[in-house]
């Protein structure tokens, strides 16, 4: 019996894994293929309804129509801009609040896990605000920083700092304590503790939280804008349905759900880029 | 050498009584040896681990290397984990030069080193994986060679094998029997298992619960033996072998044994 047995036995549990992942990947390639599928026949499911008169235009607009007024929109414009105003001035306005949400959710997220005082103190306002829903104190923001931009970027950025901010203190306080002293038994020092153990650690928790953001941050922008803008994707349903333009309304729910779908994927990619190992070990 | 002097813990439960996990146990881990600490889960063996590590303070007593006393963890203590608690981001070789990143040692340096270590445990070809790509026992050598990396005077080892398959557990058991006949560290490690005490401990320290003390100490030399030969085979037979086996297991199974048994 000799020390080379056990890793030639281990080889062939990696070659095993490994020949059972293709199949794997034949499986949520299958799922993809019926998710396609289910949304061809929605499609078709619209196409019907309308060609048939199932409803008025007024109320369920034919597929050719939202495209008619999507090109309409996007060239000629509609409500004070045209489609690329719209969208720009909604993904500035996320983006601003979700570089607000990280920037300050990550770091003090992380103090908080790591220090009781910054807990006990933080936790309390935030803990107050993040039980209010947004539209709620939207009037307050609005009597207290005016009907313009400042509003409603304070406002999305209190939306996504409070996910992102509880992700990072769950992160911190998921590290296992043996991960941690087995760094200290190697010689880290606290410092070193936190850079190589602690963070990595705490990031797939923070990636969880920064993703319930997004969805937090776009869903308060479209509310808000539909509330108090000039300018924005919600503003232009908003405006649309005061004149029941239904096409323009769908033209603007498609491109949310655009954002949506694009926000998810993109941060999915990330995950996978930036922290492979979610869920492993 | 490394001394445990009248080492006492204490701990309050979460109902307000009184732990008593470890009272007043003293021994010495001398060059060249391996101790074992055997007993029954609850007997504080793991306390009198992570008290040796830093990780647990003392209540009474001490704990001196060389003379000084010790109360928090470092490199001169290097530690395996029951679970193995390797950095899912980072290869096998990264996990092995951790110890070496955290001294500041150049890459090239601590790459070289870390080589060297993981060629010991057998690892060779394994240097670009993810932990997570490894079997248990890979993990368990990875561990070990991790904790081989910053030469500590002392190994402590917390039922490393405890949750390999019985297969495993023997090939990673002549590998320590093997690493420590190379290295000459000095061992501490615990076990439940009678038969991993034997076959691997200079010296056996046997435990009894609450309050956690030592109850019997033995000496072998079975480790030996399986070092040079790499064959438990011969040596689970061997009269000395099962008759002391089966002192120890009437010990441990006797219930609140106070006397002190000493065997040479």
């Amino acid at each position: 019996m000799s020390a080379v047995i056990e890793p030639a036995v281990a080889i062939s549990e990696v070659k095993r894994q490994r020949t059972q992942q293709p199949r794997r990947i034949k499986k949520t390639h299958g799922t993809a293929v019926i998710s396609f599928a289910t949304l061809i026949g929605l499609l078709a499911l619209w196409i019907i309804a309308t060609k048939y008169h199932f409803a008025s235009a007024l109320f369920l607009p034919s597929p050719s129509d939202v495209a008619v007024q999507a090109v309409a929109v996007a060239s000629e414009g509609y409500a004070n801009g045209t489609l690329l105003d719209h969208i720009l001035a909604s993904l500035g306005r996320i983006g601003v609040a979700l570089a607000f949400g990280i920037g300050l959710g990550i770091p003090v997220g992380l103090l908080m896990g790591l220090n009781r005082w910054a807990k006990g103190i933080l936790g309390v306002p935030i803990d107050i605000y993040w039980g209010l829903p947004p539209l709620a104190y939207l009037p307050l923001m609005i009597i207290w920083l005016g009907i313009g931009e400042a509003s409603k970027i304070v406002l999305l950025s209190l939306a996504a700092f409070a996910p992102i901010c509880f992700a990072a203190q769950a992160g911190v306080r998921s590290v296992p304590q043996e991960r941690i002293n087995a760094a200290r038994s190697l010689g880290a020092t606290s410092y070193q503790v936190f850079t190589s153990i602690i963070f990595p650690s705490a990031l797939p928790e923070i990636f969880t939280g920064v993703r319930i953001a997004i969805g937090a941050t776009l869903s308060t922008l479209v509310a808000a804008e539909l509330i108090a803008a000039q300018s924005g994707v919600g503003y232009m349903i908003m405006s649309a349905a005061n004149f029941l333009a239904t096409d323009v309304v769908f033209v603007g729910l498609i491109v949310i759900a655009i954002f949506a779908f694009a926000f998810a994927t993109g941060m999915r990619f990330l995950e996978n880029r930036i922290a492979p190992w979610k869920g492993k070990l | 050498m490394l001394s445990i002097r009248n080492a006492t813990v204490k701990f309050e439960a979460a109902d307000g009584t009184e732990i008593h996990a470890l009272d007043r146990v003293s021994f010495d881990i001398p060059p060249d040896s391996i101790v074992v600490a055997l007993g029954a889960s609850g007997c504080g063996k793991s306390t009198l681990l992570n008290a040796i590590a830093g990780f647990q303070s003392l209540t009474e007593g001490q704990i001196l290397i060389d003379g000084l006393p010790v109360d928090k963890p470092g490199g001169d203590r290097g530690v395996v984990f029951q679970k193995d608690t390797l950095l899912p981001w980072s290869n096998v070789l990264d996990n092995v030069a951790l110890g070496l990143r955290y001294r500041g040692v150049p890459k090239l340096e601590r790459y070289r080193q870390a080589r060297e270590l993981l060629q010991l445990v057998g690892l060779s070809d394994f240097e670009t994986k993810p932990p997570y790509e490894l079997s248990g026992g890979m993990r368990q050598r990875v561990g070990i060679a991790r904790a081989l990396a910053t030469d500590p005077k002392i190994l402590l080892m917390d039922e490393p094998f405890g949750a390999l398959d019985s297969l495993t557990r023997e090939n990673m058991q002549q590998l320590l029997a093997t690493v420590w006949a190379k290295t000459r560290k000095q061992v501490f490690f615990i076990t439940h298992s009678i038969e991993e005490a034997l076959a691997l401990g200079t010296h056996i320290l046997v435990m009894s619960p609450r309050p956690g003390r030592i109850v019997a100490r033995y000496e072998a030399d079975f480790v030996r033996t399986f070092a040079a030969t790499g064959d438990l085979g011969p040596i689970l037979s061997h009269p000395r072998f099962v008759s002391l086996r089966e002192e120890i297991r009437s010990i441990i199974h006797t219930p609140a044994s106070h006397n002190e048994r000493h065997a040479a």
